[in-house]
C-alpha cells in the first residue's frame, strides 16, 4: 500500500511517515501543496493524508483539483479547523475522512486502514483467501492459524493482493503501489519476492498470469 | 469686565456646588423656564408702568388743564379786584362734592396764605407738595411740581402745583385729583396683564419642553441605535440625523467599527495562535509516547493540558464572536443535505442509513457555522453510536402570539441508548461513555453553550428507534 503525505509541518511530515512506514506502508512526502497536487496527480495512492493549512496551493484546492481531474483515491485530510463546517466544507470537496489536529497517532493509522479497505470493497478488518488470514489491524498474516514470518516489502505485496483478491494485478500496478517514488523500481524485484512469498506459504494461492500480472485466490486446485 | 467675569465664575461654582441637574433636558428646561420667568416678569413690571405711565400723563393733562383755567381766574381776579369774593367755576361738578378728592387751591407764595379754595374741600386743609419739600421738575420749562399726596380724606391725590406771579405778586396754584380710582384701573390692567403673562408663561413652558423633548430626541434615537447595537440587532447607527449631530453619529460609527475591527482582529489572532499550537502539539503528543523515560508521562500529562486549554479558548473565542451576529437566517434544508451528505462520507463503512425527512423551507435565526457546529456534532454522536439507523425530522412551531417561532429538530438513533441517568450526566458535561469509539466527547458542552446562545434547549429522550432521540430547539423567523 502506497501512502501520500503532504503536510507542511516537518517534524508532524516526519512523524507521519515514520509512523507510516512503521505499518508497513510505502510513503512519500510532500512540504507544499503544489508539489502534493503533482505527486499525487501522477502517482498511484492507495490513500492520501492532507493538510488542509499548506503554503503555496491549500489543500482544499489540491483535492478539488485532483477530483476535477477524475482522481479518486481516497483522502484523509488533516486540520487545526476543527468546527463541523470546516470539516462538511472538507467532505464536499471530495475528502473521504477528517481528522483534527491535534491527534493521536493511532487513530490516523485506524483511518487510513479503514480508507484504504473502503476503497477495496473490503467491509472488515481482516482479509481472508483459502486459509490465508491477514489482519491489517496489527499487520499480520496467519496461515491455518499460525503466523507467518514476513518481511516488510513481503507484507506489503501479500496485503496488496489481498486486497484486490480475485483481480489480475499487473507487475507495473504492484511497483507503484509496493514502493515510495525513491526506491529503484525494477520489477525483477517483483518476482524475487513473489518467489519469496510463495515459499513462505504453504498453499498456493499466488497464481502467475503470464504476461498480465498476478492474481490471489483460492486456486483450483485446492 | 473682570468683575463681571469673576462674578460669572462664582454663580457657576455656587451652581455646581448647590445643584446641578444630571439631565441635559432637565438643564435646558430649567434654564429655559427661568428665563422665561425673568422675561415674564419684567414684561409685566414694564407693560404696567407704562400703562401707568399713560393713564397718569392723561390725567396730568387734564389737571393741568384745571389748572389754566385757575391761573386765567387769578389773573383776572387780580384785575378786577374780586378775587376774594368771585366763586370760580371750573366746569367740573366734582370740586363742589364735599371731600371728593378733587381739589383746588390758591395760595400765596410768600406767606402760605390760603386765597380761595374749592368748595369740595370742605374746611379741610390740602397739603401741598410744596410744604414737603417737593421741588419742580427741572426738565419742565412751567415749573410745575407734579407729586402724589395724601388728602384730608385719605384718598391718593395727584396733585398739580405750580408758582405763578402776576404783578410781582407771587401766587401758588394746585389742582388735585382722585388718584384712587385711577390706581383702581391700572391695578385692573395689572392683574390682566398678570394673567395673560402667566397663560403665555405657561405656554412657553409647554413649549419649552416640547422643544427640549423634540431637541434631545436625536440622542436618544442615537441611545436606542447603541442599544441595537449592543443586542447585535444591527451594526452600526443608521438613519437621518441633524447635521449638529450627524458628525457625531458619524465618529461613533467609526469607532463602533475600528472596536469591531479590533475585536475581530484579536479574535482571529486567538484563532490563529490556537490553531498554530494544534501542530507542535501533535507532534509532541505524537514524540512523546515513543520516548521510555523518566517524565514522559508528565510531559504527555501536560500536552494534554495544553491541549484541553486550547480547545477552551477557541471555543470561548468562537461563541464571544457569535453574540454580536445574531441577526442572519439559515436555511436548515441546506445545512442537514450537507451534513446528511457527509455523514454517510464518513460512515460509510458502517453502512449507516441517515434519512432526512424533507425540510425545505424551514429557517434557522443564527448563523450557519452554529448550526452546522450543532447538528454536526449531534448527527456525529447518532452515526457513531447507531447501530445502522439515524433519523432526522423538523417540526416547526409557532407560539400563541406569532412574536417567536422555534423549530424542533429531532435526531433518532437505534443505538443502544442512553439510561435517564446517563442521559443527566451527557447533559452536565461533555463525557465519554463509550471509551472505544474516536472523538473526544459527546461535543454536547458547545452545542450546548451554543443551544444556550441562540436561546434554544436541547433534550435527550428515549427514542422509538430504540436508541437515544436528542430534540434540538432553535429559533425561527416567523413564517406567514
Amino acid at each position: 500500500m502506497r501512502v501520500l503525505v503532504v503536510e507542511d509541518d516537518p517534524d508532524l511530515n516526519r512523524q507521519l511517515v515514520e509512523a507510516l512506514k512503521d505499518a508497513d506502508y510505502a510513503v512519500d512526502t510532500a512540504v507544499d501543496g503544489e508539489e502534493g497536487h503533482f505527486l499525487g496527480d501522477t502517482e498511484p495512492y492507495d490513500a492520501v493524508i492532507l493538510d488542509i493549512g499548506l503554503p503555496s496551493m491549500d489543500g482544499i484546492s489540491v483535492l478539488e483539483q485532483w477530483r476535477r481531474d477524475g482522481r479518486t483515491m481516497p483522502v484523509l485530510l488533516l486540520t487545526a479547523r476543527d468546527r463541523w463546517s470546516d470539516k462538511v466544507a472538507g467532505i464536499d470537496a471530495g475528502a473521504d475522512d477528517y481528522v483534527a489536529k491535534p491527534f493521536h497517532m493511532e487513530e490516523i493509522l485506524a483511518r487510513i486502514r479503514a480508507l484504504v479497505r473502503r476503497s477495496a470493497g473490503l467491509a472488515s478488518n481482516e482479509i481472508e483467501v483459502g486459509p490465508v488470514r491477514l489482519d491489517t489491524r496489527v499487520g499480520r498474516a496467519t496461515e491455518n492459524g499460525s503466523p507467518i514470518k514476513l518481511t516488510s516489502h513481503e507484507y506489503r505485496l501479500l496485503a496488496y493482493l489481498m486486497h484486490h483478491k480475485g483481480r489480475v494485478v499487473s507487475r507495473t500496478e504492484l511497483v507503484e503501489h509496493l514502493y515510495d517514488q525513491d526506491f529503484d523500481r525494477d520489477s525483477n524485484t517483483i518476482e524475487v519476492f513473489v518467489g519469496r512469498l510463495r515459499k513462505k506459504l504453504k498453499s498456493d494461492i499466488i497464481q502467475t498470469e503470464r504476461g498480465l500480472g498476478y492474481r490471489i485466490s483460492v486456486s483450483d486446485d485446492l | 469686565m473682570m468683575i463681571l467675569n469673576r462674578a460669572f465664575r462664582r454663580m457657576r461654582s455656587f451652581c455646581a456646588r448647590v445643584w446641578r441637574p444630571r439631565s441635559l433636558a432637565a438643564r435646558l428646561f430649567i434654564t429655559g423656564v427661568i428665563w422665561s420667568l425673568l422675561a415674564l416678569v419684567a414684561a409685566a413690571f414694564v407693560l404696567t408702568s407704562l400703562y401707568r405711565q399713560s393713564v397718569e400723563a392723561g390725567f396730568d393733562e387734564r389737571l393741568d388743564n384745571h389748572l389754566t383755567v385757575l391761573i386765567g381766574e387769578v389773573s383776572k381776579g387780580l384785575e378786577t379786584e374780586r378775587l376774594a369774593n368771585t366763586p370760580i367755576a371750573l366746569g367740573e361738578a366734582q370740586f363742589d362734592l364735599p371731600l371728593s378728592g378733587w381739589y383746588w387751591v390758591i395760595r400765596e407764595t410768600e406767606t402760605k396764605a390760603v386765597l380761595l379754595v374749592s368748595d369740595s374741600i370742605f374746611g379741610e386743609t390740602l397739603v401741598l407738595p410744596s410744604d414737603w419739600g417737593a421741588e419742580p421738575d427741572l426738565s419742565d420749562p412751567a415749573g410745575y411740581i407734579k407729586a402724589y399726596g395724601i388728602g384730608p380724606d385719605g384718598r391718593t391725590l395727584r396733585i398739580l402745583e405750580r408758582d405763578v406771579s402776576i404783578d410781582s405778586v407771587g401766587f401758588t396754584v394746585a389742582v388735585s385729583g382722585d388718584f384712587d380710582q385711577l390706581q383702581t384701573e391700572i391695578d385692573g390692567f395689572q392683574a390682566s396683564a398678570v394673567l395673560t403673562l402667566a397663560a403665555f408663561g405657561l405656554g412657553l413652558l409647554l413649549a419649552t419642553y416640547i422643544l427640549v423633548r423634540i431637541g434631545l430626541r436625536p440622542l436618544d434615537d442615537i441611545r436606542a441605535g447603541l442599544m441595537r447595537i449592543r443586542q447585535g440587532e444591527t451594526e452600526e447607527l443608521d438613519g437621518q440625523f441633524p447635521t449638529e449631530i450627524e458628525p457625531l453619529v458619524r465618529e461613533l460609527n467609526e469607532l463602533i467599527k475600528s472596536v469591531n475591527e479590533v475585536i475581530e482582529r484579536s479574535r482571529t489572532h486567538v484563532g490563529n495562535l490556537a490553531h498554530a499550537l494544534k501542530t507542535p502539539l501533535s507532534v509532541i503528543t505524537n514524540e512523546i509516547r515513543r520516548i521510555e523515560a523518566d517524565g514522559a508521562d508528565k510531559i504527555a500529562e501536560q500536552a494534554q493540558l495544553m491541549r484541553n486549554q486550547v480547545q477552551t479558548y477557541l471555543d470561548r473565542a468562537r461563541m464571544a464572536a457569535r453574540v454580536n451576529t445574531i441577526t442572519s437566517i439559515t436555511d436548515l434544508a441546506f445545512v442537514l443535505d450537507r451534513l446528511t451528505r457527509a455523514m454517510q462520507r464518513i460512515y460509510e463503512d458502517r453502512g449507516v442509513e441517515v434519512s432526512l425527512e424533507p425540510c425545505s423551507g424551514f429557517k434557522f435565526r443564527g448563523e450557519q457555522q452554529d448550526l452546522e457546529e450543532m447538528l454536526g456534532n449531534i448527527l456525529d454522536n447518532a452515526c457513531k453510536y447507531c447501530r445502522d439507523e439515524v433519523r432526522i425530522s423538523v417540526r416547526y412551531r409557532p407560539d400563541q402570539t406569532r412574536q417567536r417561532a422555534f423549530l424542533h429538530v429531532y435526531v433518532d438513533d437505534n443505538g443502544p441508548g442512553l439510561t435517564e441517568e446517563q442521559r443527566h450526566e451527557a447533559m452536565r458535561r461533555g463525557r465519554r461513555f463509550d471509551e472505544t469509539k474516536p472523538g473526544s466527547g459527546l461535543g454536547l458542552n458547545i452545542v450546548n453553550e451554543l443551544v444556550e446562545l441562540y436561546g434554544g434547549s436541547l433534550t435527550l429522550s428515549q427514542s422509538a428507534l430504540g436508541g437515544l432521540q436528542v430534540e434540538l430547539v432553535l429559533p425561527s423567523p416567523v413564517i406567514d
